[in-house]
């Protein structure tokens, strides 16, 4: 038992998971299930003015259609970061009010799944159509005033009188968060009680919007989120389909399950924002890096505000005296844009990483070493320290196992034996180190096993393994009988889980609960000796087990955040505390190929070297870094949404077209971590992992690519045309 | 232990049965007025199907439209196997159909008639050993959320079987018809190398 | 998808007067019907009729029966000495689990991944309702047709086997409401002209039964080479087919067809006609390349690809010339 390596332990759900048992929202077995479709909105705004519903209706096994004339007295849950606990304000059917392509028009539920998407065939929707601008850069798009972030020095006139200059602009794509798991619902309401079965990142979300939207006592609301079949930030809030769901099967008297198609989703839930970036970089004549302004626009819906905070990290990742960063929101007909695994710091990273690099090609100076001679020793924004910064010696590291020292720094100038171009690029990620209001509950049981619930949602990123691995650092149970519960809402209160925040804010509390429980043990035992492990000695003393609760929030916080967590609404807190800035630093060192002929580009080869604090899952923390890795590979060679504006709407929206990395796009992956606990931000010396290890693939990407090649791209994703 | 069972009709008889009119006429709200009393013989069901899945005979009526996926999941209860596109684009549902691996949500149902199938219920027997393509993915750490991970893993027990295992390059093409949103894939590849190893010798 | 009637047939001769609508793997027709696009009343499941997913040699023919498995096609060892382009254009298609399933038949009728197509009644789309429109033709045609195209749709034809089997000139044996005939794969497909809702002069109910590929001093320098946007599991944004009969360096004759980039399987006599005669270099390779492409006609999106197919056509040349080392 110890805190300072952790051993690696096999994921704890992976025996359920391997053969097939892990219970996924679709997956909820409940007698006499009814099967529910949604019909999709054909056009993108304007007014619904009539809808055929006869011929679904008249269908045999159908058992209702539903449409906006059903859902009187339902309300719009809110926007989540408008107070509320959806990902958008817009609540489909609620009116004839109609502004985004796809949204639904009719719930069409059947006794058989087959009859319920062959009924929502026959609806037929008559709209009255408005203009609208589908995408960015479309006319009718309506772009805010500039809004700016951060301000130190004179950046503007620094880079004018700067020696050597860049200045570049950047774009990306609106992606889709594409978890394999389709977002799916299952409700049944019965004896004054309403079950939500659905796969969330915010189960706590999920239970508060839906008794606000239905008009409950949140006590009637139980939501059921135990496993995720990967979200991404996707699922971060309460889906639009949930209370159209829940409202069925109240209506009916039946448990309904909706399986939103793949096709639907990429107009039924969140995504990337598409976004354009430029970035200004001045050197002075030594080369040393002198000014930065960093200028964004990002896509959003007409009626919600996601707050672009592209320059919370870009701001921090060098030592630069005049910094200077604004952001516009240009408002366009889509659903509300949301988060997708590094939401602003992957396409922050991408401009500003590409931006250093061409400066530091521009001052001939070699990329690496480049970054390191501007390292920040404290934070240029606020004056204060770091709580941990470790991002030098991930950059050293890295570049040891990457074998940087042989690169030769001329672009085009290594080849491999094949006759392939061959480019080396690194690139720097940071990601803010956030933490939520948590709470645990612990109990340890005479009879062996143990329980503990807590605030935290298990997406894949190994929280039930850290919980593990935590319990078992300070307590000794039995692991193989642990239960942990995370996403019910009946366990504990649940908070979003998100930001990379899930696993600093779980984990404190946790380790807490822990010692706790030790400290009861003790207390029980006085001086006597006892051996065994907790549980035999629970038994000795006759004790039929120990239970603590422990809650726990954000450097700083006040109380008043357990309401907010009690409430389903989110409460993190970070990066900026009282006392100190926390972030996560990441490296990230890439191999690219050309092929000369056609130039297509692989990437058979990346190093990345994480500081995320104390790793306390050494397995999952390794398969977090290797995913988010795929991730920005997807990111910048792979996924671009299509979106045509006449029609809007996203057209390349299934597998087959918008394309992820598949297992052959995929090398080798190298991880490192730094594994230093940051015991300022929390006693466990957690940071985040899963999104900053995906912050600066795409930029060390095309930055290899330029090495490789001589040519800069700088619109993702990076593709064969912009290379021919 | 899964063989071809004996005694099956041969083929499949089609019919269609024309409901009643006027079952679903009348609706208020846009409910039906008994919606309750439909509990019975599921509608549209219509083709009787017999088939053999993880060595049991089974004996059902099916929609000609259901999915062979469907039809495992929400008729059978065998949700291991998972829907990601219900388009043959993720391999999410694969399962083996007589020893092959396929596309269960491509396929129809009534395609399997005297057929055997075999989903990620059946590789191992309940209770007991795991196969050790599963015991390669824990130990290799090969999953994360795990949704994609039934598929993976009868897609992984094929590409052995099939002689797809050579080197590395040779199991990430054989294996690219499985989307892994996590992005587990050098887990995937470490464990199916290794796994190559043991059902060998096993 | 609304309901129809399912039926295994037992034996060819019964398929044709049938009326009902051919099913074998299944894997564009009922994936086309989850999308409504195709909406047949009765279904005739081929799978069931013995006999006809065998692959053999006969006489210098390879002689592939219609039901035979792309995967088996695909890995079939003499296929794989004896005309490596035909195996590759299959290993390359789709996922194993998929090639387990579709048949080489089934595979020659795939219809286009065009989205407006696929994506439902909000687009105009000619193929999916005559007189529609095409929003293709003004809008994203990245994945387009640079080659055949008309006023009325530029689709793609998607499938690898198909643009193989033109290189290879490939011959059908289809059985009909008529009788029995033989069929060039060269003659399979039309051009969308102005009725892009018709893809292929078959005769409704008839069937597919073998296809033959005559295999004499062509074929084993071959190769498929194919572009995508990803490693694998993805259709080519362009593809080549390519053929050679090679004597001490020079060329005696070539084939080569281009897939991903024209409205059906696309041979480029043209550029057959610049290597014949010829002593292979890369220089020439390339010249053959430009040849393939010089009739092409980009659209908003999709210019990169005579570059990139110019490119892929010379990969793919010399690739087979490789092979013609080969003993
Ligand atoms: C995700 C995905 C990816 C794919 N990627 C590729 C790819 O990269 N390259 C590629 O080439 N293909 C690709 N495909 C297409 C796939 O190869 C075809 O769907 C398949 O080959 C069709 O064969 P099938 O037996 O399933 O045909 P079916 O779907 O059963 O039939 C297709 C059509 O042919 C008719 N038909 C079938 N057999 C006969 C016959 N013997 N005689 C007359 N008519 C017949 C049917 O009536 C129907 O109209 C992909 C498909 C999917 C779903
Ligand atoms: S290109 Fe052809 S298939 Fe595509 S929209 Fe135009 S008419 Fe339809
Ligand atoms: S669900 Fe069948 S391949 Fe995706
Ligand atoms: S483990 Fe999550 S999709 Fe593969």
């Amino acid at each position: 038992m110890s805190e300072n390596t952790f051993p690696d332990r096999a994921r704890v759900d992976a025996r359920d998971k391997v053969r097939g048992a892990t219970r996924y929202a679709a997956d909820t077995p409940l007698p006499r299930l009814a099967h529910a479709m949604t019909v999709p909105s054909p056009i993108v705004r304007g007014r619904l003015t009539a809808i055929e519903t006869g011929a679904a209706r008249d269908m045999p096994g159908v058992l209702a259609v539903l449409t906006w004339r059903d859902f009187a007295g339902v309300a719009s849950a809110g926007y989540l970061l408008g107070g509320g606990r959806a990902f958008q304000s817009h609540q489909p059917m609620l009116s004839d009010r109609l502004v985004h392509r796809g949204e639904p028009v009719a719930l069409v539920v059947a006794e058989t799944l087959e009859t319920a998407t062959a009924a929502a065939a026959l609806v037929r929707a008559t709209c009255e159509a408005e203009p609208f601008a589908a995408a960015l850069g479309e006319t009718g798009e309506e772009v805010t005033p500039p809004q700016q972030s951060y301000n130190v020095g004179d950046a503007e006139a620094a880079w004018t009188a700067a020696a050597t200059r860049v200045d570049a602009a950047y774009s990306h794509p609106a992606q889709f968060q594409n978890p394999m798991e389709l977002i799916a619902t299952v409700a049944e309401w019965r004896d004054g009680v309403l079950s939500i079965h659905e796969g969330s990142q915010n189960a706590g979300a999920v239970k508060f919007g839906l008794a606000a939207a239905l008009g409950l006592d949140p006590a009637q609301v139980r939501v059921d989120s135990a496993h995720l079949g990967g979200a991404f930030g996707q699922k971060n809030s309460m889906q639009l389909q949930t209370v159209l769901v829940a409202r069925a099967a109240m209506l009916l008297g039946r448990p309904v399950k909706l399986v939103m198609p793949r096709a639907q989703l990429f107009h039924t839930a969140s995504f990337r924002p598409a976004s354009r970036h430029r970035v200004r970089l001045g050197a002075d004549a030594q080369g040393r890096m002198v000014a930065a302004v960093y200028e964004a626009d990002m896509q959003n819906s007409r009626a919600d505000t996601l707050r672009p905070t592209f320059s919370e990290i870009t701001s921090r990742l060098y030592d630069i005296p005049n910094y200077r960063s604004a952001e516009r929101l240009v408002r366009t007909d889509v659903q509300s844009p949301g988060y997708m695994r590094a939401p602003f710091e992957h396409p922050a990273a991408f401009a500003f990483e590409s931006a250093v690099d061409e400066l530091a090609h521009a001052t001939g100076q070699d990329p690496l070493a480049f970054r390191l001679a501007h390292e920040a020793t404290r934070d240029p924004v606020t004056g204060r320290p770091f709580s941990s910064r470790l991002l030098a010696d991930c950059l050293r590291q890295g570049a040891d196992r990457f074998g940087w020292a042989r690169r030769t720094p001329q672009p085009g100038s290594m080849r491999d034996e094949n006759g392939m171009l061959v480019g080396w690029g690194v690139a720097s990620g940071a990601y803010k180190a956030a933490m939520s209001p948590a709470i645990a509950r612990l109990r340890v049981r005479a009879n062996g096993t143990t329980r503990l619930s807590v605030s935290g949602h298990e997406m894949g990123q190994g929280m039930r393994n850290a919980i593990l691995a935590t319990l078992m650092a300070h307590l000794s149970i039995d692991p193989a009988r642990v239960d942990i519960r995370v996403g019910d809402t009946e366990a504990v209160p649940q908070h979003l889980t998100a930001g990379s925040w899930g696993t600093a804010s779980a984990i404190p509390v946790v380790r807490q609960a822990a010692l706790e429980v030790r400290q009861r043990l003790a207390e029980l035992r006085g001086s006597r000796q006892m051996r065994g492990d907790l549980h035999q000695m629970l038994a000795r003393l006759r004790r039929p087990h120990i239970e603590v609760e422990v809650r726990g929030h954000a450097p700083g916080q006040p109380d008043a955040v357990f309401g907010r967590l009690q409430n389903g609404l989110p409460a993190a807190g970070g990066p900026e505390y009282p006392d100190f800035v926390s972030f996560s630093f990441a490296a990230h060192f890439v191999e690219v190929r050309v092929e000369p002929t056609t130039r297509r580009i692989r990437v058979p080869r990346v190093v990345s070297t994480i500081d995320c604090g104390r790793v306390v899952s050494p397995r999952t923390a390794d398969s977090q870094v290797r995913g988010a890795v795929v991730w920005g590979i997807g990111a910048a060679l792979r996924e671009a949404a299509e979106i045509d504006p006449r029609f809007g709407g996203v057209l390349n929206n299934d597998l087959a077209e918008y394309v992820v990395p598949v297992n052959a796009d995929i090398g080798s992956i190298d991880v490192g971590f730094i594994d230093r606990p940051d015991l300022l931000l929390n006693q466990a010396g957690v940071k985040g992992l899963g999104e900053v290890a995906m912050v600066g693939v795409a930029a060390a990407i095309g930055n290899a690519i330029f090495h490789a090649t001589g040519r800069r791209l700088r619109e993702l994703p990076m593709r064969m045309e912009h290379m021919v | 232990m899964d063989d071809d069972p004996a005694g099956v009709p041969p083929a499949i008889s089609p019919c269609l049965t024309r409901r009643e009119a006027g079952l679903g006429a009348a609706l208020v709200a846009g409910l039906a007025p008994a919606a309750a009393q439909a509990a019975q013989a599921t509608p549209g069901a219509t083709l009787r199907l017999v088939l053999r899945v993880n060595g049991k005979a089974v004996d059902t009526m099916v929609d000609p439209r259901t999915s062979l996926l469907d039809l495992l999941r929400e008729q059978l209860h065998l949700t291991g196997a998972k829907k990601g596109c219900d388009h043959g684009q993720c391999g999410a549902c694969t399962v083996h159909l007589d020893g092959r691996r396929v596309a269960s949500c491509l396929t129809l149902a009534a395609k399997a008639q005297d057929r055997r199938v075999l989903t990620i219920e059946g590789l191992a027997p309940p209770g007991g050993a795991l196969h050790p393509m599963q015991q390669a993915f824990i130990d290799h750490d090969a999953l994360q959320c795990g949704y994609c991970t039934p598929g993976q893993v009868m897609a992984a027990v094929s590409c052995v079987r099939e002689g797809h295992v050579t080197d590395a390059a040779q199991i990430r093409e054989y294996m690219s018809g499985n989307i892994c949103r996590c992005g587990a894939y050098t887990g995937i590849v470490a464990a199916i190398q290794d796994a190559a190893t043991r059902m060998r010798e096993g | 998808m609304q309901r129809f009637t399912y039926t295994q047939a037992r034996s060819a001769e019964a398929v044709p007067g049938t009326g009902a609508r051919i099913i074998a793997g299944g894997t564009t027709l009922y994936d086309l019907m989850k999308l409504d696009i195709e909406t047949p009343a009765a279904l005739l499941d081929v799978t069931t009729i013995p006999g006809l997913d065998g692959i053999a040699f006969a006489g210098d023919e390879l002689v592939f029966g219609a039901l035979a498995r792309m995967s088996d096609a695909a890995e079939h060892p003499e296929v794989l000495r004896r005309c490596p382009v035909l195996a590759e254009s299959l290993a390359k298609a789709a996922s194993q689990q998929l090639r387990n399933m579709a048949t080489l038949g089934g595979n020659l009728l795939q219809r286009t991944r065009c989205p407006y197509f696929r994506n439902g009644a909000h687009y105009p789309c000619n193929k999916r309702a005559p007189g529609s429109g095409c929003a293709a033709l003004e809008g994203l045609d990245r994945g387009h047709a640079l080659l055949g195209g008309s006023e009325a749709c530029i689709a793609v034809y998607p499938g690898d086997w198909a643009v193989a089997l033109v290189a290879m000139d490939a011959t059908l044996d289809l059985l009909g409401p008529r009788g029995a005939r033989s069929l060039k794969v060269a003659a399979l497909h039309r051009l969308p002209g102005d009725a892009p809702q018709q893809e292929t002069v078959l005769e409704p109910g008839e069937m597919i039964l073998r296809i033959r590929v005559p295999v004499g001093p062509i074929g084993r320098a071959s190769t498929y080479h194919k572009i995508r946007d990803r490693e694998s599991y993805a259709f080519a944004l362009v593809s080549a087919a390519v053929a050679l009969d090679m004597e001490q360096g020079v060329v005696r004759e070539a084939r080569i067809a281009l897939g991903g980039v024209a409205t059906r399987p696309w041979r480029v006599p043209e550029a057959e006609a610049v290597l014949a005669g010829r002593r292979l270099d890369r220089a020439l390779a390339l010249e053959a390349g430009r040849a393939a492409f010089a009739a092409a006609r980009p659209g908003r999106h999709n210019g990169f690809k005579v570059v990139l197919g110019t490119e892929a056509v010379a990969d793919a040349v010399m690739i087979a010339a490789e092979r013609s080392q080969r003993p």
